[in-house]
């Protein structure tokens, strides 16, 4: 596993951002300018399709606190689903999880976005 | 109090209420800062005005808020200027003049600032920041009132900041306890993985993942370290990109962790070959160390930040050691494991190629395996069998059980050999071995059972001793070689006799002597062929073929058949003195000998197959019996060529056989 990318598309009023790669400083920041440019652009709500990003460190969940933060300031909400049990380990740990949801399936994180 | 003063004191109070509102409804130190800043400007009628944030540790005044002038990069003060401040801490403004101790950068944003009153914000004997109002409105001067207001809120400014540095340190205290709890979490989480993950690969990514995740660092890669090879060999990695690295075992770094057992940490400030050959500043390793053993080693590369990467520290460097060392001791698991099963496949193959069946009993006498040959000899199926105790498997069998219990009793090797298989049925024969199972530290664990299905040896024995002697049988068995029973041309010496007049005689008996004498008759001759090992071939009536030199060749086959059929005459004689006694007519046999090739086989159909003997040399021998008369042995020219060193024999007149266009020379075997 190297690199990170991101594949970016919108259901309805929900942007879903599918990664690949270690959720690390530089896959954080990937996301997080993805987020704000769509957040400029008016969009409020988020999803992370998380399937290909097996390994998270500190680094990129406090920029995804980061992220909920400008969020939260505009009223907007943050997704993940399709999560590795060690990635929604940490999650659960860092405290992430009290400001975002964990969905188990894009079915379901839409269907919870909305 | 004139109606002006009232009116100020209202809007004051007015300013004071709604400083209480900012200071409860704000949530963050950001919007405290901004609200109070606006008040306070509003309140004393300033355009321009700061809060800056006192960072003790770092020693830099960082912007709050700011209204009428845009944001700086944080500031260092002088300490003459932090000193000064000292003397303004008790709730008092300090209005700007020309303090001399005003310098550097802060004096220049001041001037932009257009401060004429600094308050620093102390908490006690701290610092926490500082609120600069600006001018007021057209230049008016501070009034005392306006002093003490600024006084009010600065105080109100420096609980609600002190409030939110605690709320901030909570939060950065939860933030390490949640790391050390992932932390613990990690090694947990590798402690299962010792007892539930048992391939070797996949423990190796898994405890790779964690540790880059847990160390955020920015890849790593597991060196697997092999006794054959002067290279480490790269095994899970992480984010590692490009090619792997060809690192020697003999490098120093890896030298010196074998040395101390302890891992190291390279950073910008080291100049190691082994950052050299990877172009890595940030280093960290750790040995995968499991009972004195170097697995490997497990390496990590930057450690990142906000700031971007750092080196690894010495609590990184513990908890990558803490890792490997649960790594190792997992992986020494899994690869134990990995190697008791390949031995146990490469066990299961043998015992399941092999053709006797084996059965192994656990201390309690239940069947804890069988294999492939033992299910086969058995008939039965692998489900049926293991777990149950193995009374209930040779229920049938109690010389089986008998010998199961000896064994364990005796805790001794036993055997029985060419037994029933009763479970099976009366005609399976087998030889069985009981053994007991023993470990390597001498503890007892049940029994082994060794069974060889003899069923179709048994079958052999038991048709050709009805041909040959068991010393035959028991030749023929050891040597397969010997045994060919295919059809094949062979050299055989064969013997025929035949009872004179039997026919004629056997009308003036009853049936049942008539049996009765043969058997006896029979009875003593066979004795006498299998003494001489030779084959009977058949019985006709009251006429005997014996082979010598077939199916198994001998040196000395004709003159075994000589010795047979004198053994035989003489033996008659005997018979007869006894038959005299008991009133019977003597019995008079005639034998003929000849050698010759043969062809030799087991010959007839899939159900009723006889090993025999065919050709031109058994019809001659048979016309030289024919010839014979009562009591006289005739033999070929071949065979007395053969046994005249041992024999004596008288020439007679050459005789006629059938098939044969020139007489036939014979010899009569002397007395």
């Amino acid at each position: 596993m190297s690199d990170f990318n991101t594949e970016t598309r919108t259901e309805g009023d929900i942007v879903i951002i599918k990664t690949s790669g270690y959720l690390n400083n530089v896959g954080g920041e990937q996301v997080s300018e993805v987020c704000y440019k769509e957040m400029d652009a008016g969009k409020k709500l988020f999803l992370l399709d998380l399937e290909d990003s097996k390994v998270v460190n500190s680094i990129g969940v406090s920029i995804l606190i980061e992220i909920i933060e400008k969020l939260q300031d505009v009223d907007g909400r943050l997704g993940y689903y399709n999560l590795a049990p060690i990635v929604e380990k940490t999650f659960n740990i860092m405290g992430l999880t009290k400001y975002s949801t964990v969905f188990q399936s894009e079915e379901e994180a839409l269907e919870g976005m909305s | 109090m004139h109606q002006g003063q009232t009116d100020q004191l209202e809007y004051y109070l007015s300013s004071l209420d709604e400083l209480g509102e900012v200071l409860i409804n704000a949530d963050r130190a950001r919007s405290v800062g901004s609200g109070i800043l606006r008040l306070t400007l509003g309140t004393i009628m300033a355009s321009k005005g700061a809060i800056f944030l006192y960072n003790n540790n770092e020693n830099k005044l960082s912007f709050l808020s700011t209204k009428g002038v845009e944001t700086e990069e944080p500031i260092t003060p002088s300490k003459v200027l932090l000193s000064s401040f000292k003397k303004y801490k008790h709730d008092h403004a300090l209005l700007v003049g020309d303090e001399k101790w005003i310098t550097g950068r802060f004096k220049k944003y001041s001037t932009k600032l257009k401060t004429k009153a600094i308050l620093p914000l102390y908490h006690k004997e701290n610092l926490l920041g500082l609120l600069c109002v600006g001018e007021k409105f057209m230049g008016e001067t501070y009034t005392k009132v306006d002093l003490k207001i600024l006084e009010i809120i600065a105080n109100h400014l420096t609980k609600a900041l002190y409030n939110y540095q605690l709320i901030d340190d909570v939060e950065e205290k939860k933030t390490e306890l949640n790391l050390k709890l992932l932390e613990l979490e990690t090694l947990f989480d590798i402690s299962i993985a010792i007892s539930s993950v048992l391939d070797v690969d996949e423990l190796g990514e898994e405890v790779l993942w964690r540790s880059v995740g847990i160390l955020n660092a920015s890849k790593g890669l597991m060196l697997i370290q092999k006794e054959s090879s002067p290279i480490l060999e790269p095994g899970a990695n992480f984010n590692w990109g490009g090619d792997m690295p060809l690192l020697s075992k003999k490098l120093a770094t890896f030298k010196q962790i074998q040395e101390t057992n302890k891992g190291v940490i390279f950073s910008s400030d080291t100049q190691s070959t082994i950052q050299k050959k990877l172009k890595e500043k940030n280093l960290i390793l750790a040995p995968l160390k499991a009972k004195e053993k170097t697995q490997g080693y497990m390496m990590l590369c930057d450690k990142e930040t906000r700031k971007g990467v750092q080196p690894f520290t010495d609590m990184d460097l513990d908890l990558l050691t803490a890792l490997c060392n649960q790594a190792a001791v997992a992986m020494d698991n899994a690869k134990l494991f990995r190697e008791i099963t390949k031995e146990k496949q490469f066990n299961e193959s043998i015992l399941g190629s092999i053709a006797t069946g084996v059965i192994t009993l656990d201390t309690l006498g239940e069947i804890d395996s069988i294999n492939t040959a033992g299910l086969n000899i058995l008939k039965t199926d692998k489900e049926k069998v293991v777990g149950n105790h193995y009374m209930y498997l040779f229920e049938k069998d109690e010389e089986i059980l008998e010998l199961i219990m000896l064994s364990e009793a005796e805790n001794e090797t036993k055997s029985e050999q060419n037994i029933s298989l009763r479970t099976v049925s009366e005609d399976t024969i087998i030889n069985i071995s009981v053994a007991p199972r023993i470990d390597p530290e001498g503890n007892k664990q049940g029994l082994v059972l060794a069974v060889e299905d003899i069923s179709d040896v048994s079958k052999v024995k038991n048709t050709f001793k009805r041909y040959v002697s068991k010393q035959v049988v028991d030749e023929l068995l050891d040597d397969d070689a010997k045994l060919n029973l295919g059809g094949e041309q062979r050299e055989v010496t064969i013997l025929f006799t035949d009872i004179r007049g039997f026919t004629s005689m056997s009308e003036n008996m009853k049936p049942e002597r008539v049996v009765t004498t043969l058997n006896e008759y029979f009875s003593d001759m066979i004795d006498i062929v299998f003494k001489n090992n030779g084959t009977l071939d058949k019985i006709i009536g009251d006429e005997l073929m014996v082979l010598y030199g077939a199916p198994l060749s001998g040196s000395d086959d004709t003159n075994r058949a000589v010795q047979t059929a004198i053994e035989m005459q003489e033996r008659i004689k005997q018979l007869n003195l006894e038959r005299k006694k008991r009133k019977e007519l003597p019995i008079l046999v005639g034998a003929g000998i000849n050698n010759g090739l043969v062809v030799s086989g087991n010959i007839g159909s899939r159900d009723m197959m006889d090993y025999t003997v065919i050709g031109d040399t058994v019809n001659v021998a048979s016309r030289l019996c024919a010839a014979a008369g009562p009591g006289e042995i005739l033999v070929s020219k071949t065979v007395y060529e053969e046994a005249s060193a041992t024999y004596s024999f008288s020439t007679l007149d050459p005789i006629r056989v059938k098939g044969k266009a020139k007489k036939v020379p014979v010899f009569l075997v002397k007395d």
